[in-house]
Formats: structure tokens, sequence, C-alpha cells
């Protein structure tokens, strides 16, 4: 970001500027964290509690169970098919919100009324999904009706595909923002230079546009990640059971207060978000481009 | 192109890209208006069309609860909440966002600090911020843990948004207050708030979003009384569905409304700036 | 000196909605109210979950007791992690009884003292003796009987015998099955392998819930003779892992059209028909009656699963709020709550309490077994049954007298939740 103007000589108003974010981090998250991550090295002995003799019994135990990897290889493949269509949807959205659309105050209102669906609880909105997808549902009804199919599709619903279309539904908006955000950036003058050097339409878009959200892009993957990765009631509800994740294992753990194993499922879970964020950083700086 | 100065014909892309917006606004609304048909179930609750015997009692049922859980109380948690988190968000993000402008030291842990703490899953924070407190000795409330655990949700989100804003702040305006003689509160007040007053507005809105629709971070941490995204979970294990999609319809129309006075308060805000200085 | 108030309060309660019926009278008689003025100003929480712990329940009891009784809903996982990690933030816990075998010996539960129960001995032998009808309940699973009382007033854990101090008062109970839809199934049902059988593939669905699932898993394989255990009550690690590969099988081949975590789930997924025959529970085969939709909650031949909630005081409560506790205790057991929750299908622990809270229709109905004689009416008023229906199931003496099985937490449990996950991954 912009540097202040005329550098004032005492660096004690930064400092108590950026204190409170460093207390509240402190508290709600270093401390929590650090206190799952020693948790996860106490053993737990069912009825007693926790026993604090520090052992990788929990670790080991994880990682060798092929389990473990199953969950972890359902959630990722969410992610990414998610990641891929959040990522088409929230790229030609934002597109059309800054570039075709003329007004601004239309633009901002387009965008609210994105945005306001996002007001009504998570969980409604998933389970409003069910009388749409159902067997009796509203699709389901309007295809048999108009006769495309004899035989109502149960694969709308309870399935990989009604997971999916949930995750797209709540988390598209994480996309949009950030590459609105972006977008808005762009030096128009840019564009046009490239139409006058004779750029198609096309060519603009994926030699100027595209390369100017990445910022945008970037944080949008992270925020879909990040959610998705750390999602347990849409999957299990949306899949009717059927499909596990990864934070459905920690959940079933916490079920009998077995904190040491959810912990040490918690922390592999949060290292393999942390190393795909550190991914997504090296694609593009992100602290650079924000702090210009 | 839209390259080209905003006159002239619109170029075919337009209309595709309309259509996949207008495409996009069916699928985000759909199923809500499923659901706002719906909560005028009669009392024999069909949980799927056809509509039968259309009624306002699930209306009724929100405000005087029977089976299904009390939300109007847990409203008035999440409600109060959401508004606070939104409020030291924006204290928070913007004062924070400020120090950024400058190197510090400290300056990039603290940054990736706050990107970790966005990308922890909220369920790990959870137990977390419980155990936490558990140690320290005090009993987990939604004013005080629920508070930190949102907190933690939504302040890189709003540092997030800030670096963006400011990042579109150049230094020049300020370098021409000064030089005109202001001082520097004045200098904050009188030029560098208006222009970034449009980032405060979103971190604000994000601050309460996040805050109220907050699940999995919510889960331990708000002790003994429920917020509503909580309440609403553990309806889901005791009620059947048309008294939740009740719900679901008046908060999206209170979310209309909210929608539409910060719409016209940016207008007015806008008018009185072109008018006005 | 004690003062007490002799306090006869009657109270007429009636539900109109929408047109429905109108439910019945209670009658509350004869209830001491000690420490009168000085518990007023009292709150108490109870804390359980969303099956037991009903808002009406804490209206009534307010109004009767003369201090406020709060409700907090939790989910299963929820109520143990506060328990544990939270104390303070709750007063009466409503769990089930193997949920006790995690409490108690962490020392989350003061003992109570049976003395101070009035009705004690009123209460249903299946707790208090471990008997029903004379007869010695299954002790396979973890029955009420086994984990009612506590050696002393100072030690956490469970004596083999009666004592004097119990870990927490009977509260509701029921025997659970298999639902079906009985215009839809086809055919007749009467036994567990039902819920396996190929002619339900697709149209099946069990509960997600490990601890009970595995249950009705392990009740239709050895219907079905395809596996033979023990003690269901605590199988070991071959008959489990035999069990979830039956399992995992059957999902593979498309045997289950969803796995339900929430009561909602499972009324809806009856109701609009999508699965015919399912693991269930009572209030939710009476959600799905109140839709006008036929649903039985089916008797099997080779029994149910029973299982069973406490209501058990805080380790932290002292003085006033203690005494104010035990009223509740004894309120909760002397009849409103009985009549109150018979109408979704559970029993009180004090039946004979809970039956004279009843109409004589009722009566015949939930516990007799015999046909209705006008329509019956769920809790919150809404139509359920009609003139002439007879309860699934029968009496209140046939139903307990086939418990199979107790629900509960396994030896194993860590090696089930494990397996589990692997049948939800798989």
């Amino acid at each position: 970001m912009t540097p202040a103007p005329t550098a004032k000589s005492s660096m004690l108003p930064t400092y108590l500027q950026v204190a409170p974010l460093t207390v509240v981090l402190l508290l709600f998250f270093i401390v929590p964290v650090a206190l799952v991550v020693v948790v996860s090295f106490f053993r737990y002995q069912m009825l007693v509690g926790i026993v604090p003799d520090l052992t990788v019994k929990n670790y080991v135990d994880l990682l060798s169970n092929p389990t473990t990897w199953t969950l972890y290889r359902s959630t990722l493949k969410f992610t990414l098919i998610v990641l891929a269509i959040t990522f088409v949807l929230g790229f030609w959205i934002a597109y059309f919100l800054v570039f075709h659309v003329r007004n601004l105050l239309t633009a901002i209102g387009l965008f609210l009324v994105c945005t306001v669906p996002f007001w009504t609880s998570n969980i409604i909105r998933m389970i409003s999904w069910r009388p749409v997808l159902g067997k009796e549902g509203l699709i389901n009804s309007a295809l048999l009706k108009t006769g495309a199919i004899d035989q109502p599709l149960d694969w709308l619903l309870y399935s990989d595909f009604s997971v999916v279309v949930a995750y797209v539904h709540l988390f598209t908006l994480f996309m949009i923002v950030p590459i609105f955000n972006s977008m808005a950036r762009i030096d128009r003058s840019l564009l046009e230079a490239a139409v006058d050097a004779g750029a198609s339409r096309w060519g603009v878009i994926w030699n100027v546009v595209l390369p100017l959200s990445k910022t945008g892009i970037a944080l949008g993957a992270l925020f879909v990640v990040t959610l998705v990765m750390g999602d347990f009631f849409v999957v299990t509800v949306m899949s009717g059971g059927l499909s596990g994740s990864a934070t459905s294992g920690i959940f079933n753990d916490l079920q009998f207060l077995n904190y040491p194993r959810a912990a040490a499922n918690a922390v592999i879970l949060l290292i393999i978000v942390l190393m795909i964020a550190a991914a997504i950083f090296r694609l593009v700086d992100v602290r650079k481009e924000l702090v210009r | 192109m839209s390259a080209s100065p905003s006159y002239g014909p619109r170029p075919w892309t337009f209309y595709v890209l309309a259509a996949l917006f207008t495409l996009f606004v069916i699928f985000l609304y759909g199923p809500m208006i499923a659901v706002l048909i719906l909560s005028f179930q009669g009392p024999t609750a069909s949980l799927v069309f056809p509509l039968r015997e259309p009624s306002l009692m699930w209306f009724d049922e929100l405000f005087n609860p029977r089976r299904t859980g009390d939300v109007v109380g847990a409203f008035n948690r999440s409600l109060p909440l959401a508004l606070g988190v939104m409020l030291l968000t924006v204290l928070i993000s913007v004062t924070a966002g400020f120090a950024f402008r400058r190197r510090f030291k400290g300056a990039t842990a603290i940054f990736y600090t706050a990107i970790a703490s966005l990308i922890v899953p909220g369920l790990v924070l959870s137990i977390g911020i419980l155990v936490t407190f558990r140690y320290l000795g005090w009993s987990a409330t939604w004013y005080t843990s629920g508070l930190g655990a949102h907190l933690s949700w939504a302040l890189p989100f709003g540092l997030l948004i800030m670096f963006a804003v400011l990042g579109r702040l150049s230094p020049s305006y300020e370098e021409a207050a000064y030089d005109l003689g202001a001082s520097r509160w004045q200098t904050v007040k009188e030029v560098v708030v208006p222009i970034v007053f449009p980032g405060m507005i979103a971190v604000a809105l994000f601050g309460f979003t996040l805050s109220y629709d907050e699940f999995p971070r919510s889960w331990l941490t708000v002790g003994s009384k429920n917020t509503l995204p909580l309440e609403i979970w553990t309806m889901t294990t005791n009620v059947t569905s048309p008294a939740l999609y009740a719900l679901g319809t008046v908060t999206t129309i209170v979310s209309f409304l909210v929608i539409a006075i910060a719409l016209s308060s940016i207008i007015l805000i806008q008018r009185k700036r072109s008018r006005g200085k | 000196m004690k003062k007490t108030l002799l306090n006869k309060t009657i109270s007429r309660r009636s539900v109109l909605k929408g047109g429905a019926a109108i439910a019945g009278a209670t009658a509350v008689t004869g209830f001491p109210m000690v420490w009168a003025q000085a518990l007023k100003d009292i709150t108490l929480n109870h804390t359980g979950m969303s099956y037991s712990t009903l808002p009406d329940i804490a209206k009534q009891a307010s109004t009767d007791l003369g201090f406020k009784v709060e409700m907090s809903v939790v989910d299963h996982p929820g109520l143990l992690n506060r328990l544990v990690q939270d104390p303070k933030s709750l007063d009466v816990a409503d769990l089930e009884i193997w949920q006790s075998k995690v409490a108690v010996p962490q020392g989350a539960l003061q003992a109570v003292e049976i003395a101070k129960i009035k009705n004690w001995g009123e209460l249903t032998p299946l707790y208090t003796e471990g008997t029903f009808a004379g007869k010695e309940v299954s002790r396979q699973g973890d029955s009420p009987f086994e984990f009612l009382y506590r050696e002393a007033a100072d030690t956490n854990g469970f004596a083999t015998g009666k004592t004097d101090f119990a870990n927490f008062v009977p509260g509701v109970y029921n025997a659970d099955t298999l639902g079906i839809r009985p215009d839809l199934v086809g055919r007749e049902v009467n036994s567990w392998a039902d819920l396996i059988s190929p002619d339900f593939k697709g149209k099946t669905a069990i509960q997600n819930i490990p601890t009970n699932g595995i249950m009705d898993a392990m009740m239709a394989c050895e219907a079905a003779g395809l596996l033979k255990y023990g003690d269901k009550g605590n199988p070991t690690q071959e008959e489990l892992s035999a069990t979830i590969a039956k399992l995992i099988e059957l999902k593979k081949g498309g045997h289950f059209r969803a796995l339900w975590n929430t009561f909602d789930e499972s009324v809806n997924l009856m109701a609009s028909g999508e699965v015919v025959i399912q693991s269930m529970w009572s209030p939710a085969v009476t959600a799905v009656q109140t839709q006008g939709i036929k649903c039985t909650y089916q008797p099997l031949k080779e029994g149910y699963r029973g299982w069973g909630n406490g209501l058990g005081l805080l380790a932290h409560l002292e003085g006033l709020k203690r005494d104010a506790a035990y009223e509740y205790l004894n309120w909760y057991n002397s009849g409103w709550v009985g009549g109150f929750i018979a109408k979704q299908g559970y029993y009180s622990a004090n039946p004979k309490t809970a039956m004279a809270a009843l109409t004589e229709n009722e009566r015949g109905f939930f516990y007799e077994g015999k046909a209705a004689t006008a329509d019956i009416t769920s809790p919150t008023g809404e139509k359920t049954n009609s003139a002439g229906d007879k309860r699934d199931g029968g009496s209140y003496e046939e139903r307990f007298a086939q418990v199979a099985v107790w629900n509960n937490l396994m030896d194993q449990a860590e090696f089930l939740y494990a397996k589990w996950n692997e049948f939800n991954a798989a």
C-alpha cells in the first residue's frame, strides 16, 4: 500500500495502532492453537479423560490409518471441483460487474443483490435445496411433467452432486468479492492501449485482465479452499451422510471427548491447509501486491 | 469491448454475461424462493411441494416457541454480537491497516498470523478457545469467548480489505493537506476518512455478515446460550423444517431491508459529497 | 426451622392450534414448596438434547415451582463437552445413560441423595431394580440399572447393587425400533433383517450416530443370520469389523439412500418417501404422522433397542441452588412431564403419575395398548392418530418386556468410531 506521507520520527503511534489486532490474534488464535498442538501430544483414556503423557500415538494412528487418507482425498476432491467452478463463475460475474455495467450505482446494487442471501443462515440455505433436488422435489417434478424422464433422478440429492451444488451456492461470493476488488483497480487506459495495439477481445482478457486480477483470484482461492476444507456440516447433510470429510472425522472424535486425537487430526488439517495457502502465496505474492 | 468509453452499442459479450449473471442470481435465490413459498405451509407440515392449506402458523411458531427452540432469544444474542463484531472489526482493522502503511518490526509476522487465523478450520479454533478459557478459569459466554472467536475470523477479512483500500490512497492528498497547514488529525478527518469510507463500509458489512452467520467457531465457544446459527443447528436435531423455512424468510426480508438502508445511505453520502465542499 | 407451605395448584392447560384438538388438563397437587420465598430468585439451567429438552417443560416447571427453569439445547457431543469443559454453565444435565459412563468418572456430577427424592419408590424398576414385570431386563448394552447407583456420596463410579446414592434421577426412556411407510413398503415387515433386505435397496436409511447406528446394524445382521454376536452391547473388534464390512458392502451397492444425523433429516426422508424403512426415533414417527402420512413404528420379532435418560446434578451445585434442583427433580417425575412426553411416544420414569396425567383415551392408547376412542394429538396439539388406531407395539408392558439390547458406549468405542469413519468414507 502507499507509504505514509512525511515520515514522522516516532513509531509509537504505529505500534499502538497495530496493538489491538495483535492482542486479539494472540488471545484468540495463537494461544488456542498452541494449546491444541500441545493437547494433540497427550493421551486419551476413555472414562478417565486426558492424560498428559507425551506421546505421538495419535499422529501415528491417524497417519497410518487409510481412512484418514480416504477422507482427505474426498475433501480435496471437493475442494478442487468447487474451486474450479467458483473461479469460473466468480471471474465472469466480477468481470461483468466491473466492465459491462456502466452505472456505478447499478453495479453496487447488483453486487448487493448477490450478498443478501448471505444473511440467511447457511444451514437454512443448505436445507432449502432439499425440496428442490429431492425425488419429489421441484426439479424432478418439472422433468417428470414434461416427460423428459420417467423415473425421478436420485443422484440430484444425497450425492456428490448435491454437495458441490451446496458449496458453490454458499461460497461463490467469497470468490466474487476479491476478484471484483482487483478488477476495479485496473486502469482502463491499459485496456484501451491493448485494443489499440490490436489485441482481440479474448487477447485483452488473457493478457491484461487476468494477470492484473491475480491478487483477487489468489485471495478468492484462499477463501474457498479454507471454507471447503474446514467444513463439516455441508458435506454431511448434503451427501446424506454418505460422504465423510476431514473435519467430520474430528467431529466424531469430539463426540466422546477424545480431545487428543481430535487435536492431532486438527493439526494435520491445519498443516495441509497452510501448505495449500503457501503454494497460493508462492504463485502470487499477496503481501507485495497489496502493500505496494 | 468494454475498454472503449461507455457509450455506444453493447457488444454481444454483454448479453452472454448478462445471461450468466441472471442465471447465477436465479441459482442463488431459487432455493430461497422455494423456502419462501414453503414457509406458508399449513399445519400438515409437509416439507416438500405442493403447498397445502396455506397459513401463517409457522411464523407464529417462531415467536412463540413450542418445539422449535428459542429463536427470538438466540436472535437477541446474535444481533448485538454481530453489531459488536462489526464495530470492533472496523476500529481494529482500520487502525491496523494504517499501521501497515509503514514498515515496522514484526509487520510480516503479524500479517501472516492474521492470514493463518483466517485459514485455521473453525472447529479447531473452537476447541482451542474453549480449552484456553478453561485453563484461565473463565466461563465461555457469547460476549467474551464467542466475541473473540468471531473477531479471529472477521479481523483478517477486514485487514485484507483495508489493505486493498489504503493501497489506492495516494499520499499526495495528505501531503497537499499538510502543505495547506492542516494538522494530522484534521487531515485524517477531512481527507483520509472520506476517501476510505466506502472501504470502511465494506469492512463493516463483512464483519457483520461473517459474525451473524458464523457457525463452526461458535460451536463450543458461546457458552450455554446459543447464537442464532447454533440454535438453528440444534433445531434441525429436533424440529421439522417449515419453522426453519419461516425463519429463513424472515431473515431474508430483514436482510433486504438492511441492504436498502445501506444503499440509500451510500446514495445520500455521495450526493452530499458532490454537493458540499 | 423450615417453613413448609402445602400448595395445591391445579393448572389447566389448553392448546389451540389452527383448529386442532385440545390437549388434556393436568393437575399438580400436594406439592410442598420449601423455602418458597428464598428460591424464587433462582434460575436453574437444564441442558440436554433436543428430544427431551423441551421449552414447554421449562415453562410449566417455572409456573409450578415458583423459580425460573430454563432449557439449553445442545447436540450429543456438545453436552459432553459442556459437562467437562464448562460445567458452571449448567445445573441439571439431561444425559443418556451411556453418556454418564463418561461424565461420572470425570467427576462432573454429584451424588443424588435418594432419600431426598420423594417418589423414588414409584419409579420404574427398569432403572431402580434392573427388572421389568418381575423379570430381569436384558443386560446387553448399558442398561440403566448398572449405572444408576454409586457407592457413596463422594465416590465417582458405578455400584453393582442398590445403594443410597444415585448418579442421576431416572428421566425419559423408550424402546426404539425401525420406522416404516406401510403404504409404500409393499410387504409385511417383522424383522430387523428387513433393514438390510435387498427388497428395499436404495430406499433405506440408518442413523449416522455411530453408537446408535451400529446397534441397528448389529440387530439387522444377527436377524438375517449373517453374523453372530456374543454380547451386542459390548462387541469385540472382530465383530465390529465384520459388521462395518457388511455395511460398507451395502453402501457400495447403493442400499442406503442416506444416513441421517438429525431428527429433521429422518422426518424428511420418511415423509417425502425417499426411504420406506429406516432407523427412527419415536418423535420423528409422530412428526411424520402429523403430516397426515402413514408411518408405523414397527415392532419386530427380535425385540427393541432400549435407551434411557437421566437427570444429573452438576458437581458445583450447593446451597439454595441445590435445593431448587432437588425440587425440580421431584417435580419432573410427578406427573405433568410424564403426560406431556407420552404424546411423543416416550415414557416417564414414574408411570403411575404419568398415567394419571393423561386422559383415559390417551392412557389407553399410549400405555395400555388399547384402541383410541378419539383422535390422539401430539404434545403441540396436532393430530397424529385417529379413533380406532392402536399404538404400534402394543402396551407399555409388551414393549419393555422385549428390549433386546440397550444403547451403550462400548469398550471398543474408539475402535468403533474409527471404523464408522471408514464407513462414512467408503
